[in-house]
């Protein structure tokens, strides 16, 4: 029989040849935060057992197991949510910074020469079926080393006033709180006002700031963006009608002509080069990655700019094109100076006025968000504005609903009652192709988890079948690749869920040496 | 008196200041670091430090202490992490919210249970005060979301009586106070809250007037005022019920102070925008400068109402006399 060190090239596992295999812990958020994840947590840990593996599961405060992972890096193992954000169709996410080496989310310590090489070229390819290719042969080498374990992908699953709401448009990862279905439903209550629920409150209107998905989805409705990612999550033309790469570090932008902000002045080259070198200036969190690789940017016409880059950056189109607001450079040229504070991360920005489909009405801050339509954007909205309400809870919000106060979800609502509302005349209750996914992930500098096939075989008691039909309601895929499904271009359609079977992971442990004593007890390799 | 006065005020500045320093000192303790809700932990440590210098937190702990405590005298109480807006803008718009919600809850279940608590104890060991005292402790064990909870599902879902949550219709705010409370919308939306509020409370006064009244009713001059021919409801409000009142005031004040802080669950169910929620938000993201505003708030108002208690004392309880030592 093979021991550790020759099975897996793992020297740091030889002193534990013949061992017991150490217990661990499963970290999870709790219930209160996320019901879904201790309910997998508690199934997961319970198929361990099952191959004579004791783990043992940490349902924690959310916060505090974020910082165990990312900041002191203080865990055997955690289950994630990876939300299927706008910015994350882009395979950079998935592959180079939960993957690469140096990768920002990488806090697990994976380091497999093959993926960094790879992810280091994806990054600079700039042909799209190029850098397909590579994305698809990263997604091969992760599952193959079962790097992660994408336990399912999710559903977005939402709830709308079938009664009322008329040309709901689904777009992938966010379902129907798209800014697509803002801008092409409507409505029949009597204002023409969409009420749009969601149950995180609004913190920011500060579009330089700004690095959660909720503020994205509030503020693209009051600023324009260069690029939209489209329905099936594909990159739209919005406020730049082209954008082309010259080379592989020069990309020139055509702006839409005939564009003015809320304020009636008209939106100009100049704006766009000032929104990039203002947040560059100010070091703008979401965007100082992206702003570092620029070199230059001019303006070279009546509505054309020239971006020159300091090296190719592949993501640019949708991690930055696509999520950047543009700012007024008459209002925001004199911030902060002009309002009293010394940096612009300190300013609240209470009456945002940006170029978008909506205009601002008011924030009442943990209430309600209003805006109305600008009917002289190019893609005016057809109804008469968005209401956003926070809800205190899923239940409320689901309630409202059903006494036909709310027209739709803005972002999820727990299954369970998109299965009850589903049932109600008037109200339609679904999922909706998105994808993130749910990440059963592993400290790779501890223990067994430093060895790829212990970790296949992990993969394999994942009791995806369960928790696909009774945790997730049915509203979820069973989970293979890093990249789901959802996300076709990108997706490597030929790596499949390994199965879920016990019997196959005690197989692939005996094959690699790994055996059991007479409780039954897993023991290293001898 | 007027010593009696300044050596009170004196006792509450201190308890406002070593409340104001083990708040700074609780937030600080709190697991996880302040920028993560702000900021994604995946991002540059760069991205993050910029953060920090941006409020302040890269500054040593006994540095930030003291901006802290200089802000608080002058009531600068600095900007949101989250929001960037200004926490004292913030937490008045919040607290007007609350003290709308409790105060017509404090107001229900004050009369409700005053008059209660009174007729039980005319009544005593009859029906209403058997019956009281049950269903009174009924309200208090059960859990105000359960209550509430029940009141949606009869009242709105089920009924549609009222509606499910909010201050106002969406789409509909209000642009002054008064245009709010002359809203009938907002008085539809209130009354489940208060409901749930006053009920939650309804024991507590009910059953100290009606154990006061009971001890006042020994008394002999009540037995006097009978003995005089008086009418039962004359000797029960005029002689008895004022006198019992002392032991309600003293309450009510403690009351409201808790009752301010303590409806994160109300505030929750019926999407009602109040300091509960504020509270429960700013702590789970880290939010010191609003966290630490909303908790010292609700220091400043329990605090304060202590203060006026002991001043309302002596207005009303002759008996009382001030001492150089206090209260005799």
């Amino acid at each position: 029989m093979a021991g550790v060190a020759a099975v897996s090239g793992l020297p740091s596992l030889a002193h534990a040849a013949g061992k017991p295999v150490e217990s661990m812990t499963l970290l999870t958020a709790n219930a209160g935060f996320d019901p879904v994840r201790p309910e997998m947590g508690r199934l997961i840990t319970q198929a361990c057992k099952k191959i004579g593996w004791d783990v043992k599961l940490a349902a924690e405060d959310y916060n505090m197991g974020i910082g165990k992972v990312f900041n002191e890096k203080d865990f055997d193992m955690f289950i994630v949510r990876w939300t299927g954000r706008a910015n994350r169709i882009d395979p950079e996410t998935f592959t180079a910074m939960m993957h690469h080496r140096d990768g920002n989310y990488n806090k697990w310590g994976y380091n497999n020469s093959r993926v960094n090489e790879l992810s280091d070229a994806q990054q600079v390819e700039m042909d799209p079926q190029k850098r397909r290719d590579l994305v698809l042969q990263i997604q091969e080498t992760i599952y193959n080393d079962a790097a992660s374990s994408p336990i399912v992908y999710p559903s977005m699953t939402n709830a709308y006033r079938e009664d009322k709401l008329k040309g709901v448009v689904p777009q992938v990862g966010e379902g129907i709180g798209s800014l697509w279905t803002d801008i092409a439903a409507t409505t029949s209550t009597s204002d023409g006002y969409i009420r749009t629920g969601q149950t995180s409150p609004l913190k920011n209107l500060n579009p330089v700031s700004v690095t959660d998905s909720n503020e994205f989805k509030e503020l693209r409705m009051i600023y324009d963006r260069l690029l939209q990612v489209g329905p099936d999550g594909s990159i739209e033309p919005w406020a730049a009608t082209a954008i082309k790469a010259v080379d592989s570090t020069t990309v020139d932008i055509t702006l839409r002509e005939g564009m003015t902000f809320h304020d009636g002045q008209p939106v100009t080259p100049a704006d766009v080069k000032f929104t990039f070198d203002y947040h560059k200036q100010w070091k703008a969190p979401f965007f100082i990655s992206s702003l570092e690789k620029f070199e230059s940017v001019t303006i070279t016409g009546k509505n054309t700019l020239r971006i020159k880059l300091t090296a190719p950056h592949a993501p640019l189109m949708i991690n930055f094109f696509a999520q950047i607001f543009i700012l007024p450079q008459h209002i925001w040229k004199d911030i902060p100076e002009k309002v009293n504070v010394d940096d612009v991360l300190k300013f609240a920005n209470e009456n945002p006025i940006g170029s978008g489909p909506f205009k601002f009405d008011y924030w009442d801050r943990g209430k309600e968000l209003k805006v109305s339509a600008n009917k002289s954007h190019f893609r005016a909205p057809k109804c008469a504005g968005i209401i956003r309400v926070t809800y205190g809870s899923h239940d409320a919000m689901a309630a409202a609903i059903e006494a036909g106060e709310c027209d739709r979800t803005r972002y999820i609502l727990k299954p369970a009652l998109v299965e009850d509302l589903n049932k109600i005349n008037g109200i339609v209750g679904k999922g909706y192709s998105s994808h993130g996914w749910y990440g059963f992930m592993f400290n790779h500098l501890r223990g067994p988890l430093q060895d790829p096939i212990f970790r296949a075989a992990i993969d394999h008691v994942v009791p995806r079948d369960v928790i696909q039909a009774v945790v997730m309601s049915g509203f979820a895929d069973k989970g293979g690749s890093v990249i789901a499904p959802a996300n076709e271009f990108w997706h490597n359609a030929s790596l499949k869920a390994r199965p879920s079977s016990t019997k196959k992971a005690r197989e692939i442990l005996a094959a690699a040496g790994y055996s059991w004593d007479s409780s039954d007890r897993l023991h290293y390799p001898a | 008196m007027f010593d009696y006065i300044l050596r009170r005020l004196v006792y509450t500045l201190i308890t406002l200041f070593a409340v104001a320093s083990i708040l700074f000192v609780l937030f600080r303790m709190l697991p996880g670091e302040a920028t993560m809700q702000v900021i994604s932990p995946a991002m540059d440590p760069a991205v993050q430090e910029r953060m920090k210098a941006a409020f302040g937190l890269d500054l040593p702990i006994w540095q930030q202490y003291f901006i802290y405590l200089q802000n608080l005298v002058t009531l600068e109480w600095g900007r949101s992490f989250v929001s960037a807006q200004e926490v004292t803008s913030v937490i008045a718009y919040r607290f007007w919210n609350t003290l709308l919600l409790m105060l017509t809850g404090l107001c229900l279940t004050l009369t409700v249970g005053i008059g209660c608590g009174i007729w039980m104890a005319w009544r005593r060991n009859g029906p209403l005060d058997v019956g009281g005292t049950i269903v009174g402790l009924i309200f208090q064990a059960a859990p105000p979301f359960i209550t509430g909870l029940l009141l949606l599902m009869v009242l709105s879902y089920r009924l549609g009586l009222f509606p499910t949550g909010g201050m106002y219709p969406p789409g509909q705010r209000p642009d002054s106070l008064l245009e709010l409370l002359i809203m009938p919308a907002f008085w539809e939306r209130i009354v489940l809250p208060t409901i749930t509020v006053g009920a939650y409370y309804l024991a507590t006064p009910m059953l100290v007037m009606r154990d006061s009244m009971l001890e006042v009713l020994g008394s002999d001059y009540i037995e006097l005022a009978k003995a005089k021919g008086l009418k039962p409801r004359i000797v029960m409000f005029r002689h008895a019920a004022r006198n019992a009142l002392l032991g309600v005031v003293t309450l009510a004040s403690i009351m409201v102070g808790f009752a301010v802080g303590g409806q994160v669950v109300v505030e929750s169910l019926f999407s009602w925008p109040g300091m509960g929620q504020l509270m429960v938000e700013s702590a789970a993201a880290h939010d010191y400068p609003v966290a630490q505003g909303t908790f010292l708030m609700l220091a400043i108002l329990v605090i304060g109402l202590n203060f006026l208690t002991d001043i309302l004392y002596c207005y009303l309880d002759p008996r009382i006399k001030v001492s150089n030592t206090g209260l005799t």
